[in-house]
């Protein structure tokens, strides 16, 4: 019997432990790339249109530097002005790495329309966007050190704003953080370590953008209340910038599809979302966004 | 009674006729009384015939002579010839004397009937019940499904699952009924075993195509398991030890020759070992009863009470892959009484209930799904079957069926802190649907060679003020070419009101049953099937080339990036669209012998489109194989043993991965936004499936204490070369070097089985 007993607990257990294993994936070699277009407008500020090339799914080139599309042109139109943008790049001081993107010369202004004009390896995309949404007030912000939504739990903050009636809007959350390289990433960065600063006494600036845009759907000119998973960790007496974007519709709905996809990627449970263009023949969006006035606010606890 | 009878039969223009003779009665087992379905009884005059029914009965009107030879045959069994002398009305009860005798015997003849070439019927399979016994064993289990996925044109699911698929349908389009109850989840052991316990069974039959006007509210096919009724005679046990489990099977006559009942029941014993030997969080138990009273009033009216109840409890815990725990059951219960109207009037009344529920918490990477899923029906039927003459069959009925459903589901990240949700299974909102259907249909010899089954189906379904009406119009015609081969040719339009959703991505199952609504339309498809049938040898090798071709409609999934969430209407996170599956089917078939087995290969191809999924481009099904082949035999080396094997091939499932990615500067900063290019949905292959499997059983009659019993030892390697099957693949993607891996998990390597069985 203890023999017998052994062998189906043996059997069984060979049965249903799953093997895992590395397997290559042979993509067809035809695999087209597809240019990647992230271009928002903020009134008040230079363009700075992203624009790189989408990459076979394993392939080994994943930094910015190396999927940036170098020797495009890039015009952004306004009426008669026509600005023609350079490459440059910042230095992403968290991520200790450089983010090359197209900048302009002229400033966004509300109220006007602007069109993206881009030549890459022969081929041409266009889009345009007015800049012409409501800038938001935020009505009252509070720490959450816990709430629950589709994502599952976090901490975070719960920002109370009125939204304006009688038009479609949609809202980003945007915190602007002074840090230092103690801080670490509250999620999948959190194994980060920060090495191109030169320790605690170096403070830089780092801007952490909510993954859920909202609508005012059933909710026109009504308060709403958005629940925000933070970035970065914190600490007690922490000091934030916090803003909301209220985007354009085109934007709205593309940032919408990458959470959603995000959500799929990461959910194995939900199905894969293939994400649409607002630019024919690329992907990506080109956009705006229109800021609320900053309300500063302070961490009253230690991050959980 | 009499009225109805002389109605009916006055309706169908049944008027008898002087010089006709109605030879009736029922083909039984001569040992036990067990009703043998499908029994060929042919006239040997005039070489017109008729099979016996679900419940043996067969009803023979023919031209009036002397002297009536009969030719009774069943596979299995030796050939019966019987005389019998002209009167108007002839009732009989024929036993039939089983070739094997005894449990191991070599069986070399037995009746090879042609029912392949004669019955008008084309897309129906009669699953050997001796093959069941004979071919290879998952560790030590004996399984009815998993000998259904080695036919033409169905195929398994995901590694080491019994569920099927059939020409292009989904799960879902499966009707699966035990003693005409449905059985909506026929799963042990996370789907490695199905619920049927191979020693209450009587009688399997698999439709796939053509369907007759008495099926309906399914796309794809129709499982038709019989479970025994009970030996008549004497008191029979029989069991068997497994390595998983321990089965008993006791029948005894309640009144000798007219009434017996059959108790069968199973229940797994690994519990008790992996709470030892295993790590902490596994569990697992299942168990099943079959029951079933059978009780003969008089000549004209039988009884049969059925009843069937399994349930696995289970839980899985690996911290490197996957975890779920899942409670589920099935019960059913069926209540039948026959009745002959005359001797050419067959009746059967049922009231069938069942029910069904499933729980399931599963999680995968970071993330939980929570799954609540139940069905309760409650079904009144009634079928008359009216053979006015040889080669005429009439059948015409209803079926009322009362649906409630339970769904639930919810998905989220696994929470840092706290608690995980879960789903009170009193707070459900229940869905209500009422499904009626009527039908008629009639098949006749049209000529000596063309013979035609054209029937209609009406079915009308009923949910939250939303009705649905349908006609269903059904054909199926033959053209007999000679003795040995026949030309079929198929026209079936089909609803089904009942949807599974499934999850393309999850490894897991994650399936969920909803009723139509007025967002969700009944599923509906057309089917042309064309068939040419031919047999060698006297019937010992059949053989048939099949062609289909199948639309559906108002086919569902989950819509993209859509969130399960408790208290929503399910309806909501669908897409809807259509499919197309068309495709050949080889079957090569050898019956009788001391090799025996059958190749089946299918060549198909299943697309759907959906205006909200892959851009409105078509797109592969996700069980889209190009290729399918089974070969299975059984050899009978000696009086004692029987060796076995099968090999299985399929072409790899379809799966959807991402061509490219892109990264974003200006998305959410939670996720440093890494975004995938998808190029088509279902766009890549897992590897092909392969398998081998052998097993070795020795039969003998042995005495102990003085008496005789049967006892048999089956020993068996399943994936004898160790295939690593894909289960499902999935992602890895470094958070700080971006670099993605894939991963793919494999379940059953070589797995070797034995078991012991007896009976006396």
């Amino acid at each position: 019997m203890k023999i017998t007993s052994r062998l189906s607990t043996a059997l069984l257990g060979l049965a249903l432990t799953a093997c895992k294993k590395d397997i290559t994936i042979n993509f067809p070699a035809d695999h087209n790339s597809k240019i990647f277009i992230e271009g928002m407008l903020y009134p008040g500020k230079k363009p700075q249109i992203y624009i790189s090339k989408s990459n076979p799914f394993f392939s080994s080139k994943v930094t910015p530097q190396q999927v940036f599309a170098r020797g495009a042109v890039v015009k952004i139109i306004s009426g008669p002005t026509v600005d023609v943008l350079v490459a440059d790049s910042v230095f992403n001081k968290f991520r200790c790495r450089w983010e090359p993107f197209y900048r302009g010369n002229i400033t966004a202004e509300y109220g006007k329309t602007y069109t993206l004009e881009l030549s890459f390896e022969g081929r041409t995309y266009s889009a345009s966007t007015t800049i012409n949404q409501v800038a938001v007030g935020i009505a009252s912000i509070e720490y959450t050190p816990e709430f629950f939504d589709v994502y599952g739990g976090h901490d975070g903050v719960i920002i109370t704003i009125t939204d304006h009636p009688g038009r479609r809007d949609y809202y980003r959350f945007q915190m602007d953080r002074m840090i230092d390289s103690s801080v670490h990433h509250a999620h999948v960065l959190d194994r980060f370590v920060n090495t191109c600063v030169s320790g605690p006494a170096e403070k830089f600036a780092v801007r952490d953008i909510g993954r859920i845009v909202f609508n005012d759907e059933n909710a026109d000119g009504q308060k709403i209340v958005m629940s925000i998973e933070v970035a970065y960790e914190y600490k007690k007496g922490d000091k934030g910038w916090i803003f909301i974007q209220s985007l354009d519709k085109n934007s709205a709905e593309f940032y919408k599809d990458l959470d959603d996809q995000l959500q799929a990627i990461q959910n194995p449970f939900v199905e894969p979302v293939f994400l649409t263009t607002k630019i024919p023949g690329a992907t990506g969006v080109f956009g705006s966004a229109v800021l609320s006035d900053s309300v500063m606010f302070i961490y009253p606890r230690n991050n959980p | 009674m009499k009225k109805l009878a002389i109605l009916v039969t006055a309706l169908f223009g049944l008027n008898l006729h002087a010089q006709k003779l109605t030879i009736s009665g029922y083909v039984k087992d001569e040992m036990s009384k067990e009703a043998l379905i499908g029994a060929s009884v042919v006239n040997a005059n005039t070489q017109t015939g008729i099979s016996t029914n679900q419940y043996g009965f067969f009803s023979l009107t023919i031209p009036a002579s002397d002297t009536i030879e009969l030719i009774i045959s069943y596979q299995g069994y030796n050939i019966q010839a019987k005389k019998i002398i002209a009167k108007e009305k002839v009732q009989l009860e024929i036993l039939l004397e089983n070739t094997a005798g005894t449990l191991g015997e070599v069986v070399v003849s037995s009746g090879k009937n042609n029912h392949n070439i004669q019955k008008v019927q084309m897309g129906v399979i009669d699953v050997p019940l001796r093959a069941i016994k004979n071919l290879p064993i998952l560790m030590g289990e004996r399984d009815l499904m998993k000998i259904i996925q080695l036919l033409p044109g169905v195929q398994g699911g995901q590694e080491g699952t019994t569920g099927f698929y059939v020409r292009g349908g989904n799960l879902d389009q499966n009707l699966i009924q035990l003693d005409e109850a449905t059985v909506y989840n026929p799963n042990h052991l996370f789907g490695l075993f199905s619920t049927f316990n191979v020693n209450a069974i009587n009688n399997v039959q698999l439709i796939k195509g053509g369907f007759p006007a008495e099926y309906g509210g399914r796309l794809s096919s129709i499982l038709n398991i019989t479970m025994k009724e009970g030996n008549k005679t004497k008191l029979q046990v029989a069991g068997g030890i497994g390595l998983l489990s321990n089965n008993l099977t006791i029948e005894a006559p309640i009144q000798k020759n007219k009434s017996s009942f059959i108790i069968s029941a199973r229940r797994s014993h690994i519990n008790l070992f992996i709470k030892q030997f295993a790590s902490k969080g596994n569990s697992y138990k299942f168990y099943d009863i079959n029951a079933k009273m059978n009780f003969e009033l008089g000549k004209k009216d039988h009884l049969f009470i059925s009843f069937f109840k399994g349930n696995d409890n289970a839980a899985y815990d690996n911290p490197n892959s996957l975890n779920y725990t899942t409670e589920f059951g099935n019960s059913t219960g069926t209540f039948r009484w026959n009745h002959l109207f005359g001797n050419k009037i067959f009746s059967n009344t049922s009231i069938i209930y069942n029910d069904y529920n499933l729980a399931l918490s599963t999680s995968q990477n970071n993330y939980y799904s929570l799954l609540y899923t139940a069905v309760k029906d409650i079904t009144l039927k009634t079928d008359f079957t009216i053979l006015p003459a040889a080669n005429h069959q009439i059948k015409t009925g209803f079926a009322y069926t009362y649906h409630q459903l339970s769904p639930a589901s919810f998905s989220a990240s696994i929470p840092r802190r706290g608690n995980r949700l879960t789903i009170n299974k009193t707070g459900i909102y229940k869905l209500y649907s009422t499904e009626l259907a009527f039908y008629a249909a009639d098949e006749l010899e049209v000529s000596k060679k063309i013979s035609v089954n054209y029937g209609l189906r009406v079915p009308v379904f009923t949910a939250s003020g939303r009705t649905y009406f349908f006609i269903e119009p059904r054909i199926t015609s033959k053209l007999s070419i000679g003795n040995t081969a026949s030309l079929k040719a198929s026209y079936t339009n089909m609803n089904q009101f009942l949807h599974l959703i499934p999850n393309a991505t999850a490894g897991l199952p994650t399936d969920i049953w909803i009723p139509s609504s007025d967002k969700t339309k009944p599923q509906s498809s057309t089917q042309y099937a064309l068939g040419i049938f031919k047999n060698f040898k006297n019937n010992e090798i059949e053989t048939s080339v099949e062609l289909y071709y199948k639309k559906m409609n108002n086919q569902v999934l989950f819509a993209e990036g859509k969130q399960l969430r408790i208290n929503i209407n399910l309806d909501s996170l669908l897409a809807y669209g259509k499919g197309e599956s068309y495709g050949a089917e080889f079957f090569v078939k050898k019956n009788t012998g001391k090799l025996t087995g059958w190749i089946a290969y299918t060549l198909s191809k299943t697309s759907q489109q959906f205006s909200g999924l892959n851009f409105g481009v078509t797109f592969p099904f996700k069980y889209d194989r190009r290729h399918v082949l089974s070969v299975t035999a059984s050899y009978q080396l000696t009086k004692t043993w029987i060796f076995s094997a099968v090999f299985v091939y399929s072409s790899g499932v379809a799966f959807t991965i991402p061509a490219g990615r892109v990264s974003t500067l200006n998305s959410g900063t939670i996720f440093e936004g890494n975004y995938y290019v998808y190029e088509g949905r279902n766009n890549y292959r897992l590897a092909p499936y392969h398998r081998l499997d052998f097993s070795a059983s020795n039969k003998k009659t042995v005495k102990l204490f003085k008496k005789r019993y049967e006892r048999e030892w089956s020993f068996g390697v399943y994936n004898a070369y160790s295939r690593q099957n894909p289960y499902f693949v999935y992602f890895e993607i470094d958070a700080l070097t971006n670099k993605p891996t894939a991963k793919q998990v494999s379940l059953l390597p070589i797995i070797p089985g034995l078991s012991f069985n007896f009976k006396f």
